[in-house]
């Protein structure tokens, strides 16, 4: 019994930390891309304090960010300074097209 | 019955089928992970939209770098430019404002400057601590050759003020929001130079676009942030122009400070010229190579100097040996360097570059951290294996 309660509570909490995730990445679409892609956001890796500080400057710029700190939570969780920096992806061949 | 059998031929049918094939690929290049940026061969992307990319290192190896390889740093969305319809406006301190063709720009005496344009934040991606911005690795830099008017004719063809202390420069593009607009300013004296250009050829082609067609104003020995692209308005001005991309973007502090620490805008200065670099194009980061003869090689440049001299180490800084510069000796303009290495034994060895140039600097081992990570110039360094390991 107790081990069903645990399994349960495992996976309500697995499930609410993928809403939150899901929840990020929805208000992510919704605020930035507007105005750039997101491979500008997903490149990079910050400390919480800088993904804020980068967030205040783009609502300054005329961003509209819905729910802040799910913003701020997703970032920092998915490319915050803990991780490494992605190497760069080669785009294709475009030098036969206008 | 022949014909209806030569139909299917394979030769047939492939010639028929191309056009959708090579449909079929492009648009798996799109929906792909990968994009393609029109007009340009594969670059190292950070940003798709709007185009930020490096050029990969394997490109530099000629004096010029080829247009459609040729690094992207754009802030805005680029502008639709209708070339018939655009006017350059020059106004401000000026006896006769002008609004001129690109007929007209044409028709005026045309000069031709090789030179090195480099993005501000080249080499971000070294600093430590990580500062925000795109990450770029080496290779947010190329070598031209620029043509068009000089700015200073266009200047004197306006009866412009020249004891003003400015020139402001605004490009077609706008910001998405409330993004602020792109213009800079530089002092008059920088922009009478007779290398400062208003280009409108690119490595002898008509500017291209992606890179400010038809007219991007060349700034010789500068960071990049000075070439305003997609021109539309000269101002000469009495006071230098203080929007976001003046102040407290692109800027740097006065005094070096800690790493990390956070400067007060009061405390920065507006960037003008570019440090002593060179960079190692071959090998490669992390290279395994066979035992024998390894060439390294690269390029170098020094801002509005020329560059001297540029040494390679071959074993972590401890012993320098010179390369061999084989471009001429100019301002502004890079040189190619190589270095002709035979390994004594196998194994790891850090490889180093690192250049002089005409005025005596010297590229440093560790570059002044500053919060937004401009000008990175330390020493290079690559990492390589040469022969089998044990």
């Amino acid at each position: 019994m107790r081990v069903l309660f645990y399994g349960v509570a495992l996976a309500g909490g697995l499930l609410a930390a993928e809403d939150a995730a899901g929840a990020g990445r929805k208000i992510e679409q919704q605020s930035c891309i507007q105005c750039h892609g997101l491979r500008l956001v997903h490149s990079q890796r910050l400390s919480r304090q800088a993904w804020n500080r980068e967030i205040d400057k783009m609502i300054r710029w005329g961003a509209v960010v819905r729910d802040r700190e799910a913003l701020l939570e997703y970032l920092t969780t998915n490319f915050g300074d803990d991780k490494p920096v992605p190497a760069p992806e080669l785009s294709a061949d475009g030098s036969g097209r206008k | 019955m022949a014909d209806f059998l030569d139909l299917f031929s394979r030769r047939r049918w492939l010639r028929a089928a191309a056009p959708l094939v090579a449909a079929l690929a492009s648009a798996r290049a799109q929906v792909g992970n990968s994009l393609v940026i029109p007009g340009k061969r594969p670059l190292l992307v950070h940003n798709d939209f709007p185009e930020d990319a490096e050029t990969p290192l394997a490109h530099f190896r000629t004096w010029l770098t080829p247009n459609d390889v040729f690094f992207l740093r754009q802030h805005l969305p680029r502008p639709e430019v209708d070339t018939s319809a655009w006017r350059l406006q020059v106004t401000g301190k000026v006896t006769r404002e002008l609004r001129l063709s690109l007929d007209e720009l044409r028709k005026l005496p045309r000069h031709t400057v090789p030179a090195t344009l480099e993005c501000t934040g080249n080499g971000r991606g070294f600093f430590r601590p990580r500062v925000s911005g795109i990450q770029w690795g080496r290779g947010a830099i190329g070598n031209a050759e620029w043509s068009g008017p000089r700015l200073s004719d266009v200047l004197k063809l306006a009866g412009a003020d020249l004891r003003a202390p400015m020139v402001e420069f605004d490009g077609a593009d706008r910001g998405v929001a409330a993004t602020p607009d792109f213009i800079r300013s530089m002092p008059t004296s920088k922009g009478l130079h007779p290398a400062t250009l208003l280009a409108l050829d690119m490595n002898g082609q008509p500017m291209p676009e992606l890179h400010g067609a038809p007219c991007r104003l060349i700034v010789p020995g500068w960071d990049g942030t000075s070439w305003v692209k997609w021109l539309v308005r000269i101002s000469v001005t009495e006071r230098p122009h203080d929007g976001f991309y003046m102040n407290p973007a692109y800027r740097i502090p006065k005094y070096p400070v800690p790493p990390g620490a956070s400067a007060p805008p009061s405390s920065l200065e507006v960037i003008e010229g570019m440090p002593v670099k060179s960079i190692i194009a071959a090998p490669l980061e992390d290279a395994r190579l066979p035992f024998g003869p390894v060439r390294v090689s690269g390029v170098a440049w020094a801002g509005e100097q020329a560059v001297e001299q540029v040494e390679v180490s071959v074993d972590g800084g401890s012993r320098w040996s010179n390369a061999t510069l084989s471009s001429p000796k100019l301002p502004f303009a890079w040189r190619l360097w190589e270095f002709e290495w035979k390994p004594a034994e196998r194994g790891y060895y850090t490889v180093m570059s690192r250049a002089r140039d005409s005025a005596g600097r010297v590229q440093p081992i560790q570059p002044s951290w500053n919060p937004s990570g401009y000008l990175w110039n330390g020493i290079d360094r690559v990492g390589v294996t040469v022969g089998e390991r044990g």
